[in-house]
């Protein structure tokens, strides 16, 4: 594992001490693609990208459909959200709460919002009129207007009708290759997410007989770990789509029964082996998997 | 190359059409086979469109299943030729998914017209293509196997009829199938669903490296327990046996590590959905006791810390029969030790090893004569056995250990528990779910509940010690004191609370309705006059002796009075009302005290008539004292001095004799004559008295003669006449008038 040249640079991601939250700055909506993946940030840039794995997914590649969930649709699935779009791949996100809830004056007292309505503007513009000051310092106005340049508003898993085409969403980012409203893989933040999406896939019956790899990657529900799970999602999403494109490759008698060995697998049957793999990069963020169904 | 990238272009636009709104595929199917068919020689990223395409079309919720229906049949060449002539995974993926969801479509069209032979010969082409693969094909390929399995055996099984008058309202099941149907024969479907079953849980119990297959044959058993009520038996009986943990026996590389948790999690996921859905199912609590084990073997496979091997088990204090022998080891102790009562231990208890020996009940007291019991216990202890003494102290000291251990450990597990709660993954940015506070809320302790005391050494009930009793001298400084203090309060209450407010409440007043300097007051003169009135002695001039004894709770109201009385002179002008209130006070607790006082006479009258003591009221006392205070002070210019003496609730000529006092200055004289005439003109009963104390005055003072006139010659003309013929009779009685 160690001559992973990945190995090099995530490492001392993980464990470099994450000063001030820099929530990341909302990048501009015209050059999405042409623009680096990552956030820019200064280390990022230092350290040369690691050879396969260019941190934007050329658009002429095959690419497979993302889909991000925490439980408010606000923070970690945003940031995920923003970094697979950022690198090109097409993105949606949801959440599983019940109602979207920021942080209010006290713990006890939060801000309840409910799901598919309320738009990020609006939340900012309440949370900006309620206390500025406040939701500045907690970094949720950044946080807000991030997520306004992403989409236009929270939306919550089990009110997502997959296949259900979503030409209404072409304005978020990432949404070229999600029309028909369906994605090959989810990624959760939270195993309490995780459960519900299973949950919700069990309830919804899988009517399309789709099949999707729902991943779990633990990520602490605050700006710094957000930032970081983001990264790591990225890493996880670069290395499937890797695989994927590679499987699309390979075609007939010179793929599956002409190769040998690795080379020989499809994409489904490598996924606990990346997930393994990346596991190793990413040893603090604990994952699970599951082959469901749309 | 050039043509298929602009088919594709056009094929795509197709799509989006589709996409924006799905009445348009009855339309776009027809003008898309053609392109990807399989006669066209279609290049591959058209027949990898086209299966992503038919697979993604029939399972659009955007268009009506009827409408899909009569559209499948159409397609089915085409998936058939996908799936018999095609090598690449990406093109057989798609069209058995398209296949699974077209399946229970045809399967219902040949149910409605029997003797479409043609299709169904089509469709079960597909279905024994499809069931050839699945044990053969590459693991991407098989799962998509596995869901059309899935979505056979849900047709295939019997389901519930919902509306037999309304078809296209219920599920597509076995209960649709006529018993006489031509080519479907019930028994056939039946029994294949039954054994298309088995395949798919075979495969949850088969190869357990293979998580991708076993995942998704679990993912997809929801849907049909949930709908299948008839197969949910077996199903669940199926899952209840499986183990997701296997493979903890092979080598924990990251890999098995990974697909073992997500087995288990997975198995949980169905489990827990299924008891969602039916909470009173049989299954629930044989699902329940399965989730708890599986848990607990989960944290023996995962956790990291219990991975060591434990240290031995071994009995400190005997030997291990599982063990081999040590020849010649003696054997400490042969019976063993009651353990220690729970709860508070006392020290007999903690050195008593045998409670039931004669011994324990031995009272050494018994031996008057120390010697005696010398003599016993040297040879005793000479006797005594080592080995057996040391094994004694290390009893009592293993308990002594415990005890203190366990006493540590609960003061301990407070503050552990509360790192504990600290530790726990809280989202510092997103709280739980409302519920899950209130969760949270209703098991925490409530709010004004003190910690659990330390449980095993519970403390005998505390009492403080009496105190010592006071003595007289303590009681007095104490109660002058608490005395001072009420006075420090009042003094900064002073003037600013209670100036706006005129209301009296009067004697019915409570006394303490406000904090205010008016309730202050209230209290303390009600405490000066009431509180001790009729507690002393009536015969106290009889045993005056013990009169300084006795003074205690009579000194209370002597220290109260002298604390208002030097209160009020400290600033007699502004604290008048406190005086006047007193002083009615004073009063209204001496006529009290005159009625009862009257009423024991009466009653005393039937037996022995003794003398009444002629009741020794506190107002004149008090009224005078404070006169006398006044005037000591009083300007020819304080009016206050008016108001003080027309509100003091009684006036008698010892007090108006003060006003003939103060009129010895001569600045004061105008001040005397007019409380004198005020006095006269509002206090009728007073008016005698203050005609007299005014005749007194101007016959003894001169300078108070001329005022003095004024108003004798309107209220008694014959003094002035009287006093014209002494002086006409030239002093002759002069003397006599002294």
């Amino acid at each position: 594992m160690s001559a992973d040249p990945r190995l090099a640079r995530s490492r001392p991601q993980q464990h470099q001490p994450t000063p001030v939250p820099p929530p990341p700055p909302p990048p501009p909506m015209g050059n999405l693609l042409s623009k680096p993946g990552s956030e820019g940030t200064p280390d990022e840039s230092e350290q040369s990208p690691a050879p396969g794995q260019a941190q934007v997914v050329p658009d002429d590649m095959f690419k497979l459909k993302f889909c991000t969930v925490c439980a408010s649709n606000q923070n970690r699935s945003m940031e995920a959200h923003l970094q697979l779009a950022s690198a090109g791949l097409p993105t949606i996100s949801f959440g599983t709460g019940s109602l979207v809830r920021l942080p209010g004056p006290t713990i006890t007292s939060p801000n309840v919002y409910h799901f598919n309505s309320t738009t990020y503007r609006a939340i900012h513009a309440e949370l900006a009129q309620q206390n500025t000051q406040l939701y500045t310092q907690n970094g949720l106005l950044n946080m807000l207007s991030r997520n306004l340049s992403i989409k236009s508003y929270p939306e919550r898993f089990q009110d997502w009708v997959p296949g259900k085409p979503r030409l209404d969403h072409t304005e978020d980012q990432g949404a070229p290759g999600t029309e028909a409203g369906v994605v090959d893989v989810v990624i959760t933040c939270e195993e309490r997410c995780f459960d519900a999406v299973l949950d919700d896939l069990h309830n919804k019956g899988g009517k399309l007989n789709r099949p999707v790899h729902v991943f779990n990657v633990d990520i602490r529900d605050n700006h710094e770990e957000a930032l970081v799970g983001g990264k790591a999602i990225l890493d996880l999403a670069l290395s499937l789509n890797e695989a994927a494109s590679q499987e699309r490759g390979m075609y007939g008698d010179s793929g599956w029964q002409g190769g040998v060995g690795a080379a020989r697998q499809g994409f489904d049957e490598k996924v606990p082996d990346i997930l393994a793999e990346w596991q190793e990069r990413w040893p603090n963020m604990p994952a699970l998997w599951s082959l469901a169904w749309f | 190359m050039n043509s298929s990238t602009q088919a594709l272009g056009q094929l795509e636009s197709a799509r989006s059409l589709a996409l924006g709104d799905g009445r348009y595929y009855p339309t776009i199917i027809p003008g898309v086979l053609p392109i990807i068919g399989p006669n066209t020689n279609a290049a591959l990223e058209t027949r990898r469109w086209g299966a992503d395409f038919l697979a993604e079309t029939f399972a659009s919720p955007t268009w009506p299943s009827d409408a899909k229906e009569t559209c499948s049949l159409t397609v089915l060449p085409t998936l058939r030729a996908y799936l018999e002539g095609e090598n690449d995974a990406g093109v057989v993926k798609s069209a058995v998914q398209a296949a699974a969801t077209i399946y229970p479509l045809v399967y219902r069209h040949i149910i409605s017209t029997p003797h479409d032979t043609s299709n169904w010969q089509l469709m079960t082409a597909i279905k024994s293509n499809i069931l050839r693969r699945m044990d053969t094909a590459p693991p991407g390929v098989r799962i998509c196997c596995v869901k059309f399995v899935q979505q056979v055996v849900l047709v295939e099984t019997p389901g519930m009829v919902a509306d037999p008058r309304r078809p296209e309202q219920n599920d597509i099941s076995l209960a649709l199938v006529p018993r006489d149907h031509p080519l479907m024969l019930h028994a056939n479907l039946e029994a294949e669903a039954s054994g298309l079953l088995d395949r798919l849980l075979d495969i949850v119990h088969g190869d357990h490296s293979d998580a991708l297959l076993v995942t998704a044959a679990l993912n997809s058993l929801g849907m049909l327990v949930q709908r299948r009520p008839y197969i949910a038996n077996k199903i669940l009986s199926s899952v209840l046996n499986f183990n997701p943990l296997k493979l903890a026996n092979s080598p924990m590389t990251p890999k098995n590590k990974v697909m073992m948790k997500s087995m288990e999690r997975t198995t949980r996921a169905l489990l827990v959905n299924v008891i969602k859905r039916n909470p009173e199912g049989p299954f629930t609590g044989r699902i329940q006791q399965y989730l708890e084990r599986i848990h607990r073997m989960r944290l023996d496979v995962f956790d990291e810390s219990n991975r060591k091997r434990p240290a031995p088990v071994e009995p400190t204090d005997g030997l291990d029969p599982s063990k081999r022998q040590r020849v010649g080891a003696s054997i400490p102790s042969s019976h063993p030790v009651p353990p220690l009562p729970p709860g508070p231990v006392s020290f007999r208890q903690l050195f008593t090893l045998d409670p039931n020996g004669a011994t324990a009940q031995f009272d050494v007291q018994a031996f008057k004569d120390p010697e005696q019991l010398l003599r016993i216990l040297v040879p005793v202890l000479q006797s005594i056995d080592e080995a057996k003494l040391g094994n004694a102290i290390n009893i009592v000291r293993s308990r002594y250990l415990d005890l203190s251990k366990t006493q540590a450990r609960t003061a301990a597990a407070e503050s552990a528990s509360l790192n504990d709660e600290e530790e726990e993954y809280e989202p510092d940015f997103e709280p739980e779910d409302a519920e899950q506070i209130v969760n949270k809320l209703d098991s925490a302790p409530p709010d004004g509940m003190l910690p659990d005391r330390v449980p095993s050494a519970p403390l005998a009930p505390y009492k403080l010690p009496q105190a010592p009793p006071l003595t007289e001298h303590e009681i007095q400084k104490y109660g002058d004191g608490t005395v001072r203090r009420v006075f420090g309060m009042l003094s900064s209450l002073d003037e600013t609370s209670s100036r706006g407010k005129t209301t009296k409440g009067g004697f019915n007043r409570l006394a303490a309705s406000s904090y205010d300097r008016d309730s202050w007051v209230t209290i303390l003169s009600r405490l000066a006059t009431r509180a001790a009135a009729g507690l002393d002695d009536p015969d106290e001039h009889i045993k005056s002796a013990f009169s300084g004894l006795r003074k205690g709770n009579f000194s209370l109201s002597e220290s109260i009075r002298s604390a208002l009385y030097n209160y009020i002179m400290y600033d007699w002008k502004k604290r008048i009302d406190v005086a006047i209130s007193w002083l009615n006070e004073e009063w209204y607790n001496d006529r009290l005290q005159a009625d009862i006082a009257k009423m024991n006479a009466k009653l005393a009258m039937n037996g022995n008539a003794t003398n009444s003591p002629a009741c020794k009221g506190n107002y004149q006392r008090c009224a005078l004292r404070l006169v006398d205070g006044i005037i000591a002070f009083a300007e020819g210019t304080d009016k206050v001095l008016l108001r003080f003496m027309s509100e003091i609730p009684e006036l008698d000529r010892d007090i108006l004799q003060r006003m003939k006092k103060m009129a010895e200055d001569p600045e004061r004289i105008d001040l005397a004559i007019m409380v004198l005439q005020y006095l006269y003109m509002f206090r009728p009963p007073a008016k005698e008295i203050c005609i007299e104390v005014l005749e007194d005055m101007w016959h003894t003072n001169d300078r108070a003669k001329p005022s003095a006139k004024k108003l004798l010659s309107r209220w008694r003309p014959e003094v002035l006449e009287t006093d014209m013929k002494m002086e006409s009779a030239n002093g002759a009685l002069e003397v006599k008038a002294v």
